[in-house]
């Protein structure tokens, strides 16, 4: 690796690093409580519309 | 090595490679499908292959972190380089299982007869503003998009008409699929399954991806710094300091590194930069006479930095001299592929 490759490296994965455990933590953080009663512990995929 | 095009330069090794990387997704994948089809079976088509959509998403992922990690891994620990041989087949296998992930899910809803809700998820714009309720979709998107480019860009083709540096730079992007695929799950999955497994799955992964390329980053920091400010010609040390068919590398100020490589009574200086990835060439051992990339086996001639013919590779390489029994280098490159290479009693 070129020397400004490693630069860059030493900068990006301590930014990455920061950022996505910050929205992972704040994505379990927030997340809304789960409805009573449900038992289905894997959901769908998404919640569905009616297609038009 | 080639001097013609070829599609894909197999070989015994490759053969192996690619042989336990397919084996090792099919089973993983038809292992996941018979455990969660144990726990919960399916009672209908869509909840069949949102099974399959789990299976292939925490493929991709695993498969994501493995190839991230090869990198950092094979810098610590020379054994890995082994996995670093064809880390680029890894690569595009990734992305066709992530492809697959996203079929899977064009299937679950053309199953429902319910294809137009997911333009309407992705394109509910309002949604964007939010965190909790953002459209997690497109992240994975952006994700598959990104992995698409690169495996597209993966061949030795792009890789010289890109130039190394270049193509070196564009394949970071990795980095930033890896981060998007992280909170595409964390805002997606994550949001409606309380059970611990993923979130466990995504810290464990991304900490110990992250952990790696911090703690290899800091000690090629260190190795960047250790000549400091040296300036005119750079002590390697002692003949006898150097490894027989090996290499030292010495880092010169505000330049590349130097790979410094003893052949019994010979001993040359080139740049640690392969011509073909900037592979570590001082890492390597000199093989039938050639400096060898631990990279990908590329060669070169220790004399002039030449490739052996018919190839054409050439690297810069360095003035050498013994003064006091001791080695030097000087920083100041000659021309790629001149004579620098000195005998020494």
């Amino acid at each position: 690796m070129t020397r400004r490759h490693r630069s860059l490296h030493r900068v990006v994965w301590p930014i990455l690093a920061l950022v996505v455990a910050t929205g992972f933590v704040l994505a379990l953080w927030l997340r809304p409580p789960p409805e009573p009663g449900q038992v289905r512990a894997i959901p769908r995929a998404a919640p569905m519309e009616q297609a038009a | 090595m080639s001097v013609g095009f070829r599609a894909v330069q197999w070989n015994r090794d490759k053969l192996v490679y690619d042989g336990i990387l397919v084996a090792a997704v099919a089973l993983y994948i038809a292992g996941f499908g018979v455990v969660a089809w144990r726990i919960e079976p399916p009672k209908n088509l869509p909840e069949e292959i949102d099974l399959w959509i789990r299976a292939t998403g925490t493929c991709a992922f695993l498969m994501l972190t493995a190839i991230l990690g090869i990198g950092p891994l094979a810098r610590l620990d020379r054994r890995f380089l082994a996995l670093l041989y064809n880390r680029r087949h890894f690569g595009v296998l990734a992305f066709l299982v992530a492809a697959a992930h996203f079929a899977l899910l064009l299937d679950w809803y053309v199953a429902q007869n319910a294809l137009p809700n997911l333009g309407a998820e992705l394109t509910r714009w309002p949604d964007y503003g939010k965190f909790i309720g953002f459209p997690f979709k497109a992240l994975g998107l952006a994700a598959l998009l990104i992995l698409f480019l690169l495996a597209a860009t993966s061949h030795d083709f792009w890789l010289m008409f890109l130039t190394p540096r270049v193509w070196k730079f564009l394949h970071m992007g990795l980095y930033a699929a890896y981060g998007l695929v992280v909170m595409h799950v964390a805002l997606g999955h994550v949001q409606d399954d309380r059970t611990p497994w993923i979130p466990i799955m995504l810290a464990a992964g991304f900490g110990t991806v992250a952990a790696l390329h911090l703690v290899a980053g800091w000690r090629e920091r260190k190795a960047d710094r250790a000549v400091g400010q040296a300036t005119g010609w750079l002590t390697v040390g002692p003949l006898s300091s150097i490894p027989d068919k090996g290499a030292r590398i010495v880092a010169a100020p505000r330049g590349e590194r130097i790979a410094v490589f003893r052949d019994g009574n010979q001993v040359g200086a080139v740049t640690n930069l392969c011509a073909h990835q900037n592979g570590p060439l001082g890492e390597g051992r000199i093989v039938d006479g050639c400096i060898t990339c631990p990279w990908h086996g590329y060669q070169y001639r220790l004399a002039d930095g030449c490739a052996p013919p018919p190839f054409t590779e050439k690297l810069v390489t360095h003035r050498i001299r013994v003064a006091h029994g001791i080695v030097e280098v000087d920083p100041v490159p000659l021309p790629p592929g001149t004579p620098a290479a000195i005998m020494v009693a």
